[in-house]
């Protein structure tokens, strides 16, 4: 590690130990509660205390979790990674060729365009959603996963990053001196620049899997079939039916276990992957 | 906080217009840029077309749709500007503006102020103690906005969580999470949880490039880490803090999934609450989506204009120290 | 829409390039052998049975139904597919306040064309009204809520507290509770605009008018109605003594406290015994039914909360059809009333099925033993006509931020009304509407 204080780890870091103890409880607390909640069974998680076991029932919630509605759950697992997988990679690569044309070469608009980049990280994703529902619906696409997906490739930030990481990392001269070896343009796309580029995409990659896994608005609006739902709305479809239906569908033990479930992948991948995480996130920072 | 974009914070000088502002770096190899016209054009294209078709032709459409006013007895006609001058005229996006912005000077100071505290930790104390905090930290992150604001309502209940009663154990009245006077506060509490570690990770990968030359000598001076913090090391990174509060604010504005998330526990949650739930409820409730449309036209102007007021004045600033 | 003529060009290619090879598109489809398929939304409990049922009994016609989510989550998506001229379903559930709503949309076929006046007998009267507008047709009845009181029985004889018929003595009782256990409240504000509507219903309230067949731009707003007030000023001074909760309805924290006997009552509907019988567990067998307390001794006012349709939308491949989906999905059909009752428990509004004994003569044990629908039954006679506007989304939603608003202490009860009023009348207004008290 780069600290000029590191080594005096005892008397004087106690403060600081204290407060990052603080703060491991603060955002522990809740993922905690998750992981507790979804042990218990519907009448449990309503009256035992909130903080500590009661029967164990996390087999039982997770079997009833993927039977419920016909196993629905499981579909939306599936959905969830295919639409956030699919996304990613296609919003990296358009965003890998983007980065690449922007840094190194000039074209008839160019300048424009990068100036509007920034302009487009700022337009609400809300804004967005009802236009390209309708526009999607003339096109016979919604309620379809392409609904989600295609609008999902849209990352201007992952352009503008890899531009930047382009600009700092790949040589031109190592490309001019390609192309003296005549080497066509695709090539050298593929073969030098592409792995250069690697920590960059990775972080796009991380970004918009995240994004799209996250994301609520967008499925919510263009999918109306339970099969093609992701987690997000789905969960909340159950929540919703908990509250309307409660006699009949008393649901809560299986938004909580679906939810624990949702989390679990995308937190052991962060674990995991963190340390590429952060190349990417320093080299778009301060390169 | 529908937050699509990440943030990790690319220096704000490389936005193609602007000057370079002068910082301690490693040195730049010269900007290269090869004359290839087709070729370059080719690599931007499909990218190119994926903007046309899922931003500047839904823009448009929506932009063409805030010019006309559809009444539910009268039908559809074209009011030219009509549905803006209602909009900055509607108290209740006026109202939910003036909510967002005074959420937005609580919430986002505190949020950052603890992401950079924790940033800087980070940067100074090496301990496995801190490995962890950093790893914990950033867990929220990966649980989906609606997830979580499902988790805090269960969290803020009553019947579910811990903290409602936790009064009671000195004999005081339970905490109600979801009154009027509590709102705010607890999706504050939300939003702060999601996202602190995120903001800290992007500075503490900043601070990470800072370079050791930088402080050396104030630490030969015998200046304390708590003085390198502040007067090198927060200086040093000072592009990706401005980075980091515009996206916030981008965020900020853009209040809608926890509020709609806990409109189901709270009733508190009144229909224009934050300025794009309103527009939400303008066209999914009241089936108005020219005037949804043109509110968030509105709204996303205005964060337009906050953004890059934001981003001249720190640049100005930046040119000047 | 957009320009049609490159979009069909644009949907050629995206034929064939097989993007659209998935493209799944609602509505019914008719096969030259086949049997006409017809979609559905819906979010019933237990629905899919039904639609088995449907089904079975069906060759020509064959129901695909989807639960798109419930109440506004999927009239948000019908709003959606009605702006864009495609991706609604053949046949949609409503409720009945919802209905006036989706006919100025100009989303609901009449079922009169399609011969669905025969089916006026069989329904509840005031149900079959807020279902039709003149011989206009635009949905059939499914499921009601008449309101009556549900109590804890155990609680109130332990304590020697009688039972509220008027008003009056439920303030009464309502102090009472307070006394002896300061805990406890006679019930909760749950912020339902259902819910407060059906009581505002009870009491000789009838804020709304509209008929489309009469004057399209005609409306009628009138909650300042004194028969109104009364029921707000009521439930406000109960609130504002403490004497009323104010969760709201249907959370976890409102149904735990229904079953710690931290409520005593609650003015509930037809459709609450399966609610609570499924969702209570430790307080079953301590409740019991009473009739709604009267505004005034020994009168018989009553009112509704709640209750769903079926419609015909306007992207109908099969209008037909689908208006024979609408009628006998639940209808007068044995099997599926035998869901809808015993398992989905919904309140019949098919006169014949709620005056079946085995529906009035059904004894439930959350109830001790009570045959509660004796008493429901006789409300959903005793109701008379009730309208809604053509945007009570909007009425509702203002109205609930305004009781919020009184519950939080930054306005006072007796002015909720009366700015609903004024908002709502502002919005009339700037919608077109002609608005008469």
């Amino acid at each position: 590690m780069t600290s000029g204080t590191a080594g005096d780890t005892t008397a004087k870091t106690w403060l600081p130990h204290v407060l990052m103890g603080a703060g491991i409880l603060y955002f522990l607390v809740p993922l905690l509660w998750v992981v507790i909640a979804a042990t218990k069974s519907q009448p449990d998680l309503l009256d035992s205390p909130a903080l500590w076991f009661a029967d164990f029932n996390l087999l039982e919630n997770i079997e009833q979790l993927f039977h419920e509605d016909g196993g629905v759950y499981g579909g939306w697992l599936v959905n969830t990674a295919l639409y956030s997988g699919l996304s990613a990679l296609g919003a990296t690569a358009l965003a890998a060729a983007a980065g690449y044309g922007l840094a190194r070469f000039t074209f008839l608009g160019k300048r424009f365009f990068e100036t509007a980049l920034l302009g487009m990280i700022m337009v609400p994703a809300t804004a967005l959603v009802l236009p390209t529902y309708l526009i999607l619906s003339e096109l016979d696409l919604v309620n379809t996963m392409w609904a989600v997906v295609l609008p999902s490739l849209l990352s201007p930030f992952g352009a503008y990053l890899v531009r930047v990481y382009v600009d700092e990392s790949v040589p031109a001269e190592l490309i001019d001196a390609a192309r003296i070896d005549r080497a066509s343009e695709l090539r050298i796309f593929w073969q030098i620049v592409l792995p250069m580029m690697r920590p960059a995409l990775v972080t796009v990659f991380l970004f918009t899997l995240v994004a799209t896994w996250n994301n609520y608005f967008l499925p919510l609006v263009m999918l109306s079939d339970a099969d093609l739902y992701p987690l997000t709305v789905g969960l909340t479809t159950w929540f919703n039916t908990a509250q309307q239906d409660a006699g009949n569908r008393m649901l809560f033990n299986l938004v909580v276990t679906g939810s624990l479930l949702a989390i679990v992948p995308l937190v052991i991948a962060f674990v995991l992957l963190q340390r590429f995480w952060r190349s990417g996130a320093a080299a778009g920072a301060l390169k | 906080m529908t937050r699509s974009s990440p943030i990790t914070a690319p220096a704000a000088d490389d936005l193609p217009p602007s000057p370079r502002p002068v910082e301690h770096r490693p040195r730049r190899k010269p900007r290269r840029v090869t004359e290839h016209p087709v070729a370059g054009a080719l690599f931007v294209l499909p990218f190119f077309l994926v903007v046309v078709a899922f931003l500047v032709v839904p823009l448009g459409y929506a932009f063409w749709l805030s010019l006309s006013s559809k009444s539910l007895a009268l039908g559809t006609r074209f009011t030219g500007i009509g549905n803006y001058v209602r909009a900055f005229t509607d108290p209740v996006l006026l109202d939910g503006l003036l909510r967002v912005v005074l959420f937005g000077l609580v919430q986002i100071p505190v949020m950052l102020g603890i992401a950079l505290a924790g940033a800087l930790t980070l940067d100074a104390v090496t301990t496995r103690f801190a490995l962890a905090f950093r790893l914990i930290a950033f867990m929220p992150y990966a649980v989906p906005a609606v997830v979580g604001a499902l988790m805090w309502g269960f969290l803020y209940s009553r019947t579910f969580g811990p903290f409602a009663d936790l009064p009671t154990l000195v004999g005081g009245d339970p905490i109600d999470f979801f009154s009027s006077s509590l709102l705010l506060v607890s999706l504050g509490n939300i939003v702060t949880w999601a996202w602190t570690g995120y903001n800290m990770i992007i500075l503490y990968s900043a601070l990470q490039g800072v370079p050791r030359e930088m402080y050396e000598a104030a630490v030969i001076d015998g200046a304390t880490p708590v003085q390198i913090a502040l007067r090198v090391k927060v200086p040093a990174i000072r592009q990706a803090i401005s980075l980091a509060v515009i996206f916030t604010v981008i965020g900020t504005m853009q209040f809608f999934t926890e509020p709609q998330i806990m409109a189901r526990f709270a009733p508190q949650v009144s229909a224009g609450y934050t300025p794009n739930l309103y527009a939400y409820n303008q066209a999914f409730a009241y089936s108005d989506f020219n005037y949804s449309a043109a509110l968030s036209f509105a709204l996303g102007f205005l964060v337009f204009v906050v953004a890059y007021a934001f981003v001249f004045v720190s640049r100005r600033r930046g040119a000047r120290s | 829409m957009l320009g049609t003529r490159w979009m069909a060009k644009l949907r050629a290619g995206l034929v064939a390039t097989g993007l659209l090879a998935v493209a799944a598109c609602g509505g019914a489809v008719d096969d030259a052998d086949g049997p006409v398929r017809v979609s559905v939304w819906a979010w019933y409990p237990e629905f899919k049975a039904v639609v088995d049922a449907f089904n079975a009994s069906h060759d020509d016609i064959q129901v695909d139904w989807t639960n798109v989510g419930t109440g506004p989550d999927q009239y948000a998506k019908l709003k959606t597919a009605f702006t864009a001229g495609k991706g609604a379903p053949d046949v949609a559930m409503v409720e009945f306040q919802q209905i006036p709503t989706f006919v100025i949309l100009d989303a609901l076929v009449d079922m009169g064309q399609h011969g669905a006046n025969d089916d006026k007998s069989l329904y509840a009267e005031w149900a079959w009204s807020q279902a039709t507008d003149g011989d206009k047709v635009y949905a059939i009845p499914v499921d009601g809520g008449p309101m009556a009181l549900m109590y804890r029985k155990d609680l109130f004889d332990q304590h020697g507290i009688p039972v509220p018929t008027t008003w009056q003595e439920y303030a009464d009782a309502a102090a009472k509770i307070k006394a002896v256990d300061p805990n406890a409240y006679i019930a909760s504000f749950g912020s339902d605009g259902g819910w407060l509507n059906g009581l505002m219903w009870q009491a000789g309230c009838r804020p709304y008018g509209y008929s489309q067949a009469k004057a399209k731009d005609q409306v009628k707003i009138n909650l300042t109605a004194p028969e109104c007030e009364k029921v707000v000023n009521l439930y406000g001074d109960l609130v504002s003594k403490g004497q009323m909760a104010q969760d709201k309805f249907f959370t976890a924290d409102a149904t735990a406290a229904l079953d710690s006997g931290k409520y005593w009552t609650w003015a509930a509907a037809g459709w609450t015994p399966g609610y609570v019988a499924g969702s209570l567990k430790n307080t079953a067998g301590k409740w019991a039914v009473a009739p709604m307390p009267q505004w005034t001794a020994g009168a018989d006012e009553q009112g509704d909360w709640g209750g769903s349709t079926f419609t015909v939308t306007k992207q109908a491949k099969n209008p037909k059809a689908a208006t024979t989906v609408a009628r006998e999905l639940f209808g007068r059909s044995k099997a599926a009333w035998d869901i809808g009752l015993n398992k989905a428990f919904l309140y019949p509004l098919a006169k014949e099925v709620a005056a079946d004994p085995a529906f009035t003569g059904k004894a439930y044990d959350f109830f001790n033993g009570q045959k509660v629908n004796e008493i429901f039954v006789p409300v959903s006679q005793k109701l008379g006509e009730f309208q809604y506007t053509p945007f009570q989304d909007f009425v509702f939603k203002d109205l609930n931020d305004r009781t919020a608003e009184a519950m939080s202490g930054s306005r006072r009860w007796s002015t909720v009304l009366g700015e609903t009023q004024k908002n709502v009348i502002a919005y009339a207004e700037k919608q077109g509407f002609k608005v008469s008290r």
